[in-house]
C-alpha cells in the first residue's frame, strides 16, 4: 500500500531551485530517510508535503488521494503530521495544552455547544486530557503537564514535540532532524520509541536527519539529496557505498 | 449614591468592549484599531431602529449585534489574511471610515450633529448581567479548543495550521464574536449616555481597549476586567483630571511591558480551580 | 472640473503629497529595521511641533534656522524614545507585539499629556513670511505649500544619498535584510538603531515643523501622521521608494477627491479604495511577499 507519492515535485525561490523534481514512494509501515548535504531542500520537500509552500510543478498523492495544493491543516486532517527542525511548541500553552491543541481535529463539539460549556464538551475535554496525560506519560513527562514548554530541557522539549505530533493518530509522521542536539541515551531512547509507535499504530515514518547512525540503523529506504535534486536512493548499505551520495558529503577528494 | 451607580454604569459598559477587544487582540492577537467603528455601528443601528423605526428595544440591540456582525464578516474577509501590521492599519482605516460614513449619511445619522435625545432604558443591572454572561461565554471558549487555538494561532500561525487549524476560518470566527460583543457594547452605551455622535469612539479608545488587556495580561481575562474596571473608574472619579489619567494608564503600560511583560496577572484567572489552590496553599 | 481647480488641486496634492511620503519613509525605516509599526512617530511630530512653534515665537523668529533646530531636536526626541521606551524590551528579546503596543502607548502619552497641559490654547506659528501665496495666472500656489514640497524633495534625496553612499546608511540597509548583519561586519547594532530612530526622528521633526506651519499646533497634530503610515502600507511596507510614490499618489488623489466631493465622501472613498487594493495585492504597491521558514 502506498502511502504517500510525489511525483516530480519541484519548487524554487526567486529563481533559486529549492527541490527539482523530487519523487518518492512511502510504503506503509515503513521508516524512509531523506539525507544531504545542509541546504540541500530536504525541509522544502517537507513543507511541500504539509503545504507549507505551495508545489510549482509535479503532485502529491496520499493513500491514492491526490493532495497536491491543499492548505495545510486538510493536510493534517487527512492524517500527516510532522515535528520542526527548530521546535515549534506553543509557548503560551502549558505542556497539556499542547496535546490538546492537536487532538482539536478529533474532537466533535463545536463552537456554540463549547460557549455554553454543554456537558458533551466536558466530556471530550475529558476525553482529550486522559489521551494527553497517557502520552505524557509515555514519554515520561508526567510531571510537567502544567509547566510551559520553554522552561523545559532541550531533549524533553523534543520528546513533548513529537508527542504532540502523535496525538491526533496520524498515518504518517514527518520528523525533521528529530536527533538534533540529543545526547546518545536519548537517541537510543529515540529509535526505541520510533519502532514501538510504528508497529503500535501501524505508522509510517519519514525522517529528515544528518544523524547517520540513526539513519543507518532504523531506515528502510534512504533517498539522498544534493541542491535539490536525487542523487541516490536505495537502502542504507548500498547507499554508504554510493559515489556520487560520498562526493556530496565530502566534496570531490581528487 | 446616583454618582456611584453612574460610575459603575460606565465603568462595566467600557469593560464589556475590552472583553470584546480581549478576544480579538489578547487571546488570538489580532491588532485592531477599528474596535470604535463596531461601538458606533451598535449605537448608531439600535438608536435609529428605536426612534425613527419604532422598533422595540430588544429588537433594536438584536439589530447592532447582528449588524456588527454582518460588517465583522465583510470587513474580515479581505482583512483577515493580512500580515498583522496591515491588518492594524486597514482595521484603522476602517474605524475611519465609519466616522466618515456618519458624518455623510447626515439626513439618518443626524451628520455632525449626532443623534439627541435617545431615552436611558439601560441601567446597572442590565449592564452587570451582560457582563457575566459575556464572560461566562468568552471564558468557556478560552478553557477549551477555541480558546487554545487562538492562543496557538496568536503563538505560531504555521504551527496552529499544521495542527489542523483552519486558521483563516477560526479568525474569522473570533473577529465576527468580537464585533457582535462589540456591537452590542454600543448598543448600549446609546441608551445609557443618552447622545452620541460620530466621534463617539475613536482609534485612540480603540488603541485604549488593547492596552488595558496588555496590562492585565494577554492570557487572563480576569486581567483584562480588573484593569478595565481600575481604569475607567478612575477616570470617571477623577473626571477633573481625565487627561492625566491617560498619562498614568500610558505609564503604567510602559511599566507593565518593561518589567512584567506577561501584563500583571499572567495567566492567571480567576477560576474556582485556581481559588481552590489559593486556600489549599495558605493552610 | 475645470482646468484651473484642477491643476490647482494637483499642485495642492503633490505639496500635501510630499509631506505624506516624509512621513512614510519616517514611519517606513523603523519597520524596515526593526519589524514593526512605530506610532511613537506621532509623537515625535507632534513634540517637535510643538517645540518649533515655541522656538520661533519666543526665541527667535527665522524660517530657516527654527526649521535646522526643530529637525534636529526632532533627532534627539527620535534616541531617546528609542533609548526609553524600545530598547528596554528589546534587551530583553520582546516580542514584535510588545513594540507596538509601547508605540502605541507613547503616542498616547504624547498626545494626552500635551491635550492635559498645553491643549486649552490655540497655537498658530508665527508668521513668517509677508506674502503667503505667489499668483501664477489663475493659480493660487500657497508658499507653505510649496516650501513644504521643496524641504521634503530635499530631505528625501538626501537621505536617499546617505542610505546608498554612507557607510551608516549601508549599515542600515543590511540591518533591515537581517538584524544580525551589521554587528557581524563589526558595526555596532545599537547604533544602528539609534541612527535609524535619528533619522526618522529629523524627519519626524520636519514633518512636525510643516505641519504646525500650515496647521497650527493643538495635541493632536500627531495623528495627521496616520495618513503617512496609510501610505506606508499602500506603498508595501518593505519599499521606503514605494513609501514616497504612494504618499504623493495619496496626496494628490486627496486633494483632487475633496473639491470634487467633498471630505467626508473622500475618505470613504480613498479608504474603501485601500481595502480593495490590499484585497488584491496583499503586499501594497512594492511590497515584498514574506516567505515563512519552517
Amino acid at each position: 500500500m502506498e502511502v504517500l507519492k510525489a511525483i516530480s515535485i519541484s519548487k524554487n525561490f526567486g529563481g533559486v531551485s529549492a527541490v527539482d523534481q523530487f519523487a518518492m514512494v512511502q510504503p506503509e509501515n515503513e521508516i524512509t530517510g531523506i539525507i544531504g548535504p545542509n541546504g540541500a531542500g530536504k525541509t522544502t520537500v517537507f513543507n511541500l508535503i504539509t503545504g507549507v509552500y505551495p508545489l510549482d510543478a509535479g503532485e502529491i498523492w496520499f493513500y491514492g488521494k491526490n493532495i497536491t495544493g491543499l492548505p495545510s491543516h486538510r493536510i493534517t486532517d487527512l492524517g500527516i503530521t510532522r515535528t520542526f527542525q527548530n521546535i515549534r511548541l506553543f509557548r503560551n500553552l502549558n505542556v497539556l495544552d499542547n496535546l490538546r491543541v492537536a487532538y482539536g481535529i478529533k474532537v466533535r463539539y463545536t463552537m456554540w455547544e463549547e460557549m455554553i460549556r454543554w456537558p458533551r464538551v466536558k466530556r471530550e475535554e475529558g476525553e482529550t486530557e486522559e489521551l494527553a496525560r497517557s502520552y505524557l506519560a509515555y514519554f515520561g513527562l508526567e510531571k510537567y503537564g502544567d509547566m510551559f514548554p520553554y522552561n523545559l530541557p532541550y531533549g524533553l522539549q523534543r520528546r513533548l514535540e513529537l508527542a504532540r505530533a502523535l496525538m491526533a493518530n496520524p498515518k504518517l509522521l514527518l520528523l525533521d532532524e528529530p536527533a538534533a542536539g540529543l545526547n546518545p541515551k536519548e537517541i537510543h531512547q529515540l529509535i526505541e520509541t520510533l519502532l514501538k509507535m510504528k508497529e503500535e499504530k501501524n505508522l509510517s515514518i519519514i525522517m529528515v536527519e544528518h544523524h547517520m547512525e540513526l539513519v543507518m540503523n532504523i531506515c528502510k529506504m534512504l533517498y539522498v539529496l544534493n541542491f535539490g535534486k536525487k542523487i541516490a536512493e536505495g537502502e542504507p548499505k548500498d547507499i554508504q557505498q554510493n559515489e556520487a551520495v560520498l562526493q556530496a558529503y565530502l566534496g570531490d577528494e581528487g | 449614591m446616583e454618582f456611584y451607580i453612574k460610575v459603575l454604569e460606565i465603568t462595566c459598559l467600557h469593560t464589556i468592549l475590552v472583553l470584546g477587544a480581549y478576544l480579538m487582540t489578547g487571546l488570538t492577537g489580532l491588532f485592531s484599531l477599528g474596535q470604535g467603528g463596531f461601538v458606533s455601528i451598535g449605537a448608531y443601528t439600535a438608536s435609529i431602529a428605536y426612534l425613527h423605526f419604532n422598533v422595540p428595544f430588544p429588537m433594536a440591540i438584536l439589530m447592532a449585534v447582528l449588524m456588527g456582525s454582518a460588517v465583522g464578516f465583510v470587513i474580515g474577509i479581505p482583512t483577515l489574511r493580512l500580515h498583522r501590521d496591515y491588518f492594524l492599519l486597514v482595521t484603522f482605516g476602517f474605524g475611519e471610515m465609519v466616522r466618515a460614513a456618519l458624518l455623510h449619511l447626515a439626513q439618518l445619522t443626524g451628520g455632525a450633529l449626532g443623534i439627541a435625545g435617545i431615552p436611558k432604558v439601560v441601567d446597572l443591572p442590565m449592564i452587570l448581567v451582560s457582563i457575566l454572561f459575556i464572560t461566562f461565554l468568552i471564558y468557556n471558549l478560552k478553557r477549551s479548543r477555541f480558546g487554545r487555538n487562538c492562543i496557538a494561532i496568536r503563538d505560531d500561525e504555521l504551527a496552529a495550521s499544521l495542527m489542523g487549524i483552519n486558521v483563516y476560518s477560526h479568525k474569522m470566527k473570533v473577529f465576527i464574536l468580537s464585533s457582535a460583543i462589540t456591537s452590542y457594547g454600543g448598543a448600549l452605551y446609546a441608551f445609557l449616555i443618552m447622545f452620541i455622535e460620530p466621534n463617539l469612539f475613536n482609534w485612540l479608545e480603540s488603541a485604549k481597549l488593547i492596552i488595558i488587556t496588555f496590562v492585565g495580561g494577554v492570557n487572563s481575562i480576569t486581567g483584562a476586567i480588573i484593569a478595565s474596571v481600575v481604569y475607567y473608574s478612575f477616570g470617571e472619579f477623577f473626571r477633573f483630571v481625565d487627561v492625566w489619567r491617560d498619562v498614568l494608564l500610558a505609564l503604567a503600560v510602559l511599566f507593565v511591558t518593561i518589567f512584567r511583560p506577561g501584563g500583571i496577572f499572567g495567566s492567571w484567572e480567576l477560576s474556582p480551580k485556581n481559588l481552590l489552590r489559593w486556600r489549599v496553599k495558605k493552610d | 472640473m475645470e482646468l484651473n481647480i484642477l491643476l490647482q488641486q494637483i499642485i495642492n496634492g503633490i505639496s500635501l503629497g510630499g509631506v505624506y511620503a516624509l512621513e512614510a519613509v519616517g514611519f517606513g525605516i523603523i519597520f524596515n529595521i526593526l519589524k514593526f509599526s512605530n506610532f511613537s512617530h506621532s509623537g515625535v511630530v507632534a513634540i517637535t511641533a510643538y517645540f518649533g512653534f515655541f522656538i520661533s515665537r519666543y526665541i527667535y523668529t527665522h524660517f530657516l534656522v527654527t526649521l535646522i533646530i526643530t529637525t534636529l531636536a526632532g533627532g534627539l526626541i527620535g534616541v531617546i524614545i528609542e533609548k526609553l521606551i524600545f530598547r528596554p524590551i528589546r534587551l530583553k528579546g520582546a516580542p514584535l507585539t510588545l513594540f507596538l503596543v509601547n508605540s502605541i502607548t507613547a503616542a498616547m502619552l504624547v498626545q494626552q499629556f500635551f491635550a492635559a497641559t498645553l491643549g486649552d490654547d490655540y497655537y498658530p506659528y508665527p508668521v513668517f513670511m509677508k506674502q503667503t501665496s505667489i499668483n501664477i495666472g489663475n493659480l493660487t500656489i500657497s508658499k507653505t505649500y510649496t516650501l513644504m514640497l521643496i524641504i521634503s524633495g530635499l530631505v528625501l534625496l538626501l537621505l536617499t544619498y546617505v542610505l546608498k553612499r554612507t557607510k551608516v546608511g549601508i549599515a542600515l540597509r543590511a540591518a533591515s535584510t537581517d538584524i544580525r548583519t551589521p554587528s557581524l561586519m563589526g558595526v555596532n547594532i545599537d547604533f544602528v538603531i539609534s541612527v535609524a530612530f535619528f533619522i526618522a526622528g529629523v524627519l519626524g521633526g520636519i514633518t512636525g515643523y510643516l505641519l504646525g506651519m500650515t496647521y497650527s499646533v493643538d495635541p493632536f497634530i500627531g495623528s495627521m501622521i496616520l495618513k503617512g503610515i496609510i501610505a506606508a502600507i499602500i506603498g508595501g511596507m518593505g519599499s521606503l521608494g514605494g513609501g514616497v510614490i504612494a504618499g504623493l499618489l495619496l496626496g494628490g488623489a486627496e486633494c483632487l477627491l475633496i473639491a470634487e466631493i467633498g471630505s467626508s465622501l473622500t475618505q470613504i472613498v480613498i479608504y474603501s479604495g485601500i481595502f480593495v487594493l490590499l484585497l488584491i495585492r496583499p503586499e501594497g504597491i512594492a511590497g515584498k511577499r514574506y516567505i515563512i521558514k519552517a
